[in-house]
């Protein structure tokens, strides 16, 4: 340490050569780059693999929700373009419930007509095995304003009366 | 290696060099093109896309079609693979050209409209509660404010929120709530771009100062995609605070320690996340002069803050960690639940994922104690925020770049740019399968 050193050099010059800090690294801090550089590789390839699943299971909801929305029109003979699709992210189950008006109308403006969609995309449709109506005005699905359940959904208990 | 051979190796060559250019300029027209399609499109309005927003580039409007996700991600693609030609081929674009490309990349998004987020009507709420109705953006959300014509441009979930930006931004965005609507959202594009153009020219010149080639150092900044698209495109304030950052980088290499900790703690109110610069600096450079610069900026700020918008304005910690729990479909942290069969990530994943960080921020600031490049220590520990972070958005993994670029460790230019990778991979869900 030269002469002219500040008093924190000087202190810091006196712990263990282990601790020092350095100005530049040391040569030989090779084992310590391999180290990082695998975790950064394993970092990596996790993150990776976690995109190209998330994009996989995006596409597939994507494909699902198509089906729905076209069982849906196809159910009700409207061919509107505001109808809802809500997903079971609560269980993970591929039910899904999709909304739209009995009438034309703004959206949710009207009587709406619920389909609860199940199994799997046939030639492009699911099963649509029962469903329930929603008052006009009513901005959510939820139990409470939920009347005249059909098909399955009456055992189900889907509706409060 | 035989005569032949070695006669074919310099041939090859020349026949490289001649097809580098002609590649690199269609890698620049591709850029062009993708920019001017997406802005173009944007200007008509009526997409998902293109945030409500006030009539800024009804101009443009008859030109381009509505804007739909798939032109929007086949654009973003293009660019991309533009993106990753021109840089392979960087060394072949002249200084001249690459400075007109990042001119014309930043010419074409400042004319058109807002892109793809909400985030500058906030800005332009926040000020316009401070000057216009003597609200204090740090108490109050923009919903305080329902009857100003800023409001209906606010993204519905920001509404009710107060400002998570430093005190430094919010002054500094008073000024134009003095415009009306359209004239501060012009404002916050001109501002945008200044400090995009301050970044890139403080990158340029820290470039040169460490012995990269500055061409290369200005195409991977200025003209990467989420740069141009995102940031840009939505005039987002983290360029402002990407300005400080390579201010204080610049003052750095120049030895001017304390103006420098006071202009990290100047981007720090301005954003908090630069302040993660601030213990590398100290640490590699070890000089009192940094002590007493930030605690000065820092004082001085604090002062400021409180005088203009009372306690609430010197806390940032707790806006800080209000948005630290919320939660992004695009965040890595939320991919990695999906993977393990998870919905998201619960409160757990936010106190390992906070571990996750101090341990790798507690490891590059022993390796900057020992020697290690601090610019690089600090790109990382950007990068680490922005990927274990539960809210991502584009424009977070832009801010380790100009620090990639300059970094003596290259590893950093390699994750920072195999991040954004995986950012754009993760958009494409739509194309692949589009819901009708």
């Amino acid at each position: 340490m030269s002469g002219d050193a500040t008093p924190l050099e000087r202190r810091l010059g006196r712990l263990p050569a282990g601790l020092r800090p350095l100005e530049h690294e040391r040569p030989g801090s090779g084992r310590l780059w391999r180290v990082e550089t695998v975790a950064l590789l394993l970092g990596g390839i996790l993150l990776a693999i976690a995109t190209v699943n998330d994009v996989v299971l995006g596409t597939r909801t994507n494909h699902r929700l198509v089906a729905d929305l076209r069982t849906w029109r196809a159910y009700t003979g409207n061919d509107y373009k505001n109808v809802a699709t809500e997903q079971d992210i609560q269980h993970h189950t591929t039910t899904d419930v999709v909304c739209g008006n009995t009438v034309p109308g703004p959206p949710k403006e009207r009587v709406q007509i619920c389909l609860q969609m199940t199994g799997p995309v046939v030639r492009g449709y699911r099963a649509a095995k029962g469903g329930w109506y929603l008052p006009a005005n009513t901005e959510k699905n939820l139990r409470r304003y939920r009347y005249g359940c059909f098909g399955t959904t009456k055992a189900q208990g889907a509706c409060p009366r | 290696m035989n005569v032949a051979a070695q006669s074919e190796v310099p041939l090859a060559r020349t026949r490289a060099t001649q097809w580098a250019s002609p590649l690199a300029v269609a890698c620049a027209l591709l850029l062009l093109a993708a920019t001017a399609e997406v802005v173009l499109d944007g200007a008509v309005g009526h997409s998902s896309l293109i945030p409500k927003s006030p009539a800024i580039a009804g101009w443009l409007s008859g030109v381009g079609e509505r804007l739909g996700f798939r032109v929007f991600l086949i654009a973003l693609l293009a660019f991309s693979a533009g993106y990753a030609g021109l840089i392979a081929l960087a060394r072949s674009v002249s200084k001249r050209w690459a400075i007109a490309l990042v001119v014309a990349l930043h010419a074409i998004v400042l004319i058109g409209p807002i892109l793809l987020s909400t985030d500058v009507f906030s800005y332009i709420a926040y000020a316009r509660m401070g000057v216009e109705h003597g609200l204090n953006p740090y108490t109050h959300g923009p919903i305080a404010i329902s009857h100003d014509p800023i409001y209906h441009y606010v993204g519905p979930v920001w509404k009710k929120v107060d400002t998570a930006y430093g005190p430094l931004y919010t002054l500094i965005s008073y000024p134009f709530a003095l415009l009306g609507v359209n004239g501060a959202v012009w404002g916050m594009k001109v501002l945008a771009t200044l400090a995009s153009a301050g970044t890139l020219a403080l990158t340029w010149r820290c470039a040169r100062i460490r012995g990269r080639d500055p061409v290369t150092a200005l195409l991977i900044v200025g003209a990467n995609p989420l740069y141009v698209i995102y940031a840009l495109g939505g005039a987002h304030n983290d360029l402002l605070m990407m300005l400080l950052m390579m201010v204080a980088v610049a003052l750095t290499f120049a030895g001017r320690d304390g103006p420098a900790a006071a202009t990290v703690v100047a981007g720090a109110l301005v954003k908090a996340t630069v302040a993660a610069l601030l213990p590398f600096m100290i640490l590699a450079r070890r000089s009192l002069a940094q002590a007493i610069g930030a605690l000065a900026a820092l004082a001085l700020g604090a002062a400021v803050a409180y005088v203009v918008f009372g306690v609430d304005g010197v806390n940032i910690v707790a806006a800080l960690n209000r948005d630290a729990a919320f939660v992004s479909t695009d965040s890595f942290p939320t991919e990695i639940a999906h993977l393990f069969g998870k919905p998201g990530v619960f409160p757990i994943d936010h106190d390992l994922l906070k571990a996750a960080l101090v341990i790798i921020v507690l490891h590059l600031l022993w390796r900057t104690w020992r020697g290690y490049d601090w610019v690089a220590a600090s790109g990382w520990a950007l990068l680490a925020i922005s990927v274990t972070s539960t809210w991502l958005l584009a424009w977070y993994i832009l801010w380790p770049l100009p620090l990639a670029v300059i970094a003596r460790d290259r590893r950093l230019l390699v994750a920072t740019l195999a991040i954004q990778a995986l950012f754009i991979v993760h958009q494409m869900t739509p194309l692949l399968a589009p819901v009708k």
